[in-house]
This record gives C-alpha cells, sequence and structure tokens, in this order.
C-alpha cells in the first residue's frame, strides 16, 4: 500500500459541491492509497474505523463462503464510496471487501471524521447528506436486482 | 392471405445453445428470400403446427438470417428444440431498425439487458464493420448471471473490434471477477460524452426507464436515446392492432422508437 498527498479530494464525485473549507477540514482525516489487485480491504466481523472514496480500480464486496469462492454482493467503482458500517454501532464490517483490479482511494480515518463532525457540525451535515444519498443508491440498485428482470417472464401469453 | 403475410420456408444451418434456455438459429432460405434487413427489425417465425412468434434479427443483413429465440412459451420451445436441416416459417423483415449510421461521428452507446442484447447485436456488428465511421463504441451489458450471459464467446472479439464492453452481472457466480450490479451503474463507469452519444437500448421494459432515466441524468438528451419496445405482434403489418400502444402500432411503427416518443407511454397503466 503506497500513500500521497490529498490533493484532489475536493474533485472526488462524493464530495463534490462541499465548501473548500470543510474539504480542507476533511483532509486532515483522509489519506490518499494505492493498492494492488488481491489485496483486502477488510473482512467481515472486523471492526469497521474508515472508509474509502474510491478514485480508481475497482473493489468487491464480498461474503466468505466456507470450502467455496467468496460470494461477489457487488462491485464498487471509481466515484463510489466504501465503506458504511464506520457510522453506526456495532462498528463492523458486515461483508468484506477485496480489489478486484488495482484500486487509488482516499481513506478516511473514521474516529478521526467523527471526532472533527463533533467539533464541526456543518461538516457532520454534509457528510451525513452524502452518505444517505449513497446508501439510497445502493438500496435502489439493489431493489432493482431483486426484481429479477431477466428471469424467466412470468404470466402473460408468452409465444 | 397477402404475399407479403405468406410465411418463406427457411432451413435451420446452425444451431448455438447460448444459455440453458437461449439458442441461436442461423437460417437459409429453401425458396425465395425474405427482403432485405437492418439491424432492429424483427421477423415473424413459424414453427408448423404449433404457432407464430415475433423473433429479433440478431445478424447482420445478408442473405440468410441469425436470430436469437429464448423459450418461454409453446412456440419459442419449438423453435429452440428444432434441429439443423428442420424447416421453418419466416415473414418479414417487419418494423423500424435502430438507425446505426446516424450515429456516424459521434459515439455509439449499445445498453442490453438479458436477451436485449440479441436485437442489438446486429447493430454493434454493422458498427464494427465500418469503426472508422463512430468515435467510441462503447457496449455495456447487464445480465442474470454469468451463465445466462448470452454471447458470452464474442465479447473479446468486439473488444478487439475495437468496442470499449463492460458486463454486469445480478448474481455472481464462482470465479466472476467482474462487476456485479444493475447496467445503469455501468453507465457511470463508461464515461459518457452526454452531448455526443446516440444511446440504443434494449431489454426489459423496467430496465429500459430506469437505463433511460439515468442517461438523462447524465445529461442524455432523449433524443439521442432509443429504446425498442415490444407488445404483442401478430400480423407484422400494423392491420390486426394486438401490438398497439397508444399511438403506435410497434410492428410498425417500432419496435425502435425514440425515447422522446416512448416516454410518455411507458408510464401509463393500461395502455
Amino acid at each position: 500500500m503506497t500513500s500521497a498527498g490529498t490533493a484532489g479530494l475536493a474533485d472526488h464525485a462524493f464530495l463534490r459541491g462541499m465548501p473548500a473549507e470543510l474539504v480542507a477540514l476533511l483532509a486532515d482525516a483522509a489519506a490518499p492509497i494505492s493498492v494492488p489487485a488481491g489485496y483486502r480491504l477488510f473482512d467481515e466481523g472486523t471492526p469497521a474505523e474508515n472508509c474509502w472514496l474510491l478514485t480508481a480500480g475497482q473493489v468487491a464486496l464480498d461474503l466468505p463462503m466456507p470450502g467455496r469462492p467468496n460470494l461477489i454482493v457487488e462491485t464498487i467503482g471509481s466515484g463510489d464510496v466504501i465503506g458504511f458500517s464506520w457510522l453506526s454501532p456495532p462498528h463492523e464490517w458486515q461483508f468484506g471487501a477485496q480489489v478486484l483490479e488495482p484500486a487509488a482511494a482516499f481513506e478516511l480515518d473514521g474516529p478521526a471524521v467523527q471526532a472533527l463532525c463533533d467539533d464541526h457540525p456543518d461538516l457532520g451535515y454534509q457528510l451525513a447528506l452524502r452518505m444517505l444519498a449513497a446508501a439510497v443508491r445502493r438500496l435502489q440498485a439493489t431493489r432493482i436486482r431483486l426484481l429479477d428482470l431477466y428471469g424467466p417472464p412470468g404470466g402473460g401469453d408468452a409465444g | 392471405m397477402t404475399v407479403e403475410t405468406l410465411p418463406a420456408r427457411y432451413r435451420i444451418a446452425s444451431r448455438a445453445a447460448e444459455t440453458h434456455d437461449t439458442v441461436t438459429l442461423g437460417l437459409e432460405p429453401v425458396d425465395q428470400p425474405i427482403g432485405p434487413h437492418l439491424p432492429g427489425q424483427f421477423t415473424m417465425l413459424y414453427a408448423f403446427g404449433v404457432g407464430e412468434v415475433p423473433i429479433s434479427i440478431s445478424g447482420p443483413a445478408g442473405p440468410g438470417l441469425v436470430q436469437t429465440i429464448r423459450s418461454v412459451g409453446a412456440v419459442t420451445q419449438a423453435l429452440c428444440e428444432a434441429d439443423p436441416g428442420q424447416v421453418i416459417g419466416v415473414r418479414g423483415p417487419y418494423g423500424t431498425d435502430w438507425g446505426v449510421a446516424d450515429a456516424a461521428g459521434r459515439d455509439l452507446v449499445v445498453v442490453a439487458g438479458g436477451i436485449g442484447l440479441a436485437p442489438l447485436r446486429g447493430a454493434l456488428l454493422a458498427a464494427l464493420a465500418a469503426r472508422d465511421m463512430y468515435r467510441r463504441v462503447v457496449v455495456l451489458i447487464g445480465a442474470r448471471s454469468p451463465d445466462e450471459l448470452v454471447f458470452a464467446g464474442e465479447l473479446e472479439a468486439w473488444r478487439a473490434g475495437g468496442a470499449d464492453v463492460l458486463v454486469t452481472v445480478d448474481r455472481a457466480t464462482a470465479g466472476w471477477t467482474g462487476h456485479v450490479g444493475v447496467v445503469t451503474q455501468l453507465i457511470g463507469r463508461a464515461q459518457l460524452d452526454p452531448a455526443a452519444a446516440l444511446v440504443l437500448v434494449c431489454g426489459p421494459e423496467v430496465m429500459m426507464r430506469l437505463t433511460a432515466r439515468a442517461l438523462c441524468e447524465h445529461g442524455l438528451p432523449p433524443g439521442n436515446i432509443r429504446v425498442s419496445l415490444e407488445r404483442n405482434m401478430r400480423c407484422g403489418t400494423a392491420e390486426c392492432g394486438h401490438c398497439q400502444l397508444g399511438p403506435l402500432l410497434l410492428c410498425r411503427d417500432g419496435p425502435v422508437v425514440s425515447y422522446t416518443r416512448a416516454a410518455p407511454l411507458l408510464s401509463v397503466q393500461e395502455l
């Protein structure tokens, strides 16, 4: 894992539109990282203390299947955020995350971000809005998948 | 019965299983072939003694026909189970085409869901055959699972031919290392140029509606989005009215329709 400065943090789609002074505050809790394919960002059941704003590559959220390869739940790409479990109890990862394609991201230190939000409620509000929007997008996509749109057509007079 | 509504006899020259319930048939005329076809049009395929169904043409222009069929009922099951050498009936070609050449000088983007890739395959092959006419050629595919991805064996050839191909599945299986999620999530990853793209969309109607909405959110003008609509096509000649969707008779005015025209029709109950 390698890291450099936080230049470009304000350009990430997740933070688009956030006032510059709030991005500057957040930069204190952010570090850019680069990770190779195969690297595991986190594992199910371990403490959730970070989240990542992906700037390149692809990451799979997965579940371990004893005796079989991990089951991929969803893939996350550039411009997306990875990691919601650090926000709420029990602060444990509900899934795992493995890098599929060499990835770059801004890694946010969860406890540091929460401390910043306690001290700067306007930053907390802006982050909460963005996390909610990301969670809603993820929920809507999941609902569409539940529809099983490509499954066998039901009813009607299919020929 | 006019000549236009009489089926021509075609012999099944080849049969390739795409998935557990979908096959691609190569058809050669026994007598006089039907007229020339364009990508996006459909034919009525007749399994003698069973019935007739509308099926999109999935191959390039030529004397023969390539048609991809999913077994969803008695007629399609009979067609899917037909062996090479067997003779079936063909009427058509019917309906509007994708108008692929309208994307000349711009980006051509095809977005397919499930077997919706079949009607788009002809458009894609036409674009790759004249690759220099277009800027980017982008293919976004959503499938139920890796096992249910049609034309899976052709994806590398499409990439080699100059297309950017992204595939996502609703459910991953062991060994799958590609995208997992809905096809609309690929739109952002494809980094489309909304000002210079013609987008062709085909799949289940809900998928097309959500895709068109996502494209519009990315800045695509609705007029640069085309969808392929399907109703109960019977005659193919705009006489029986079974395929009516509001003011459209889809066997004549469709299946390919501008999203500008389709959008207000896709959210009306009982239309």
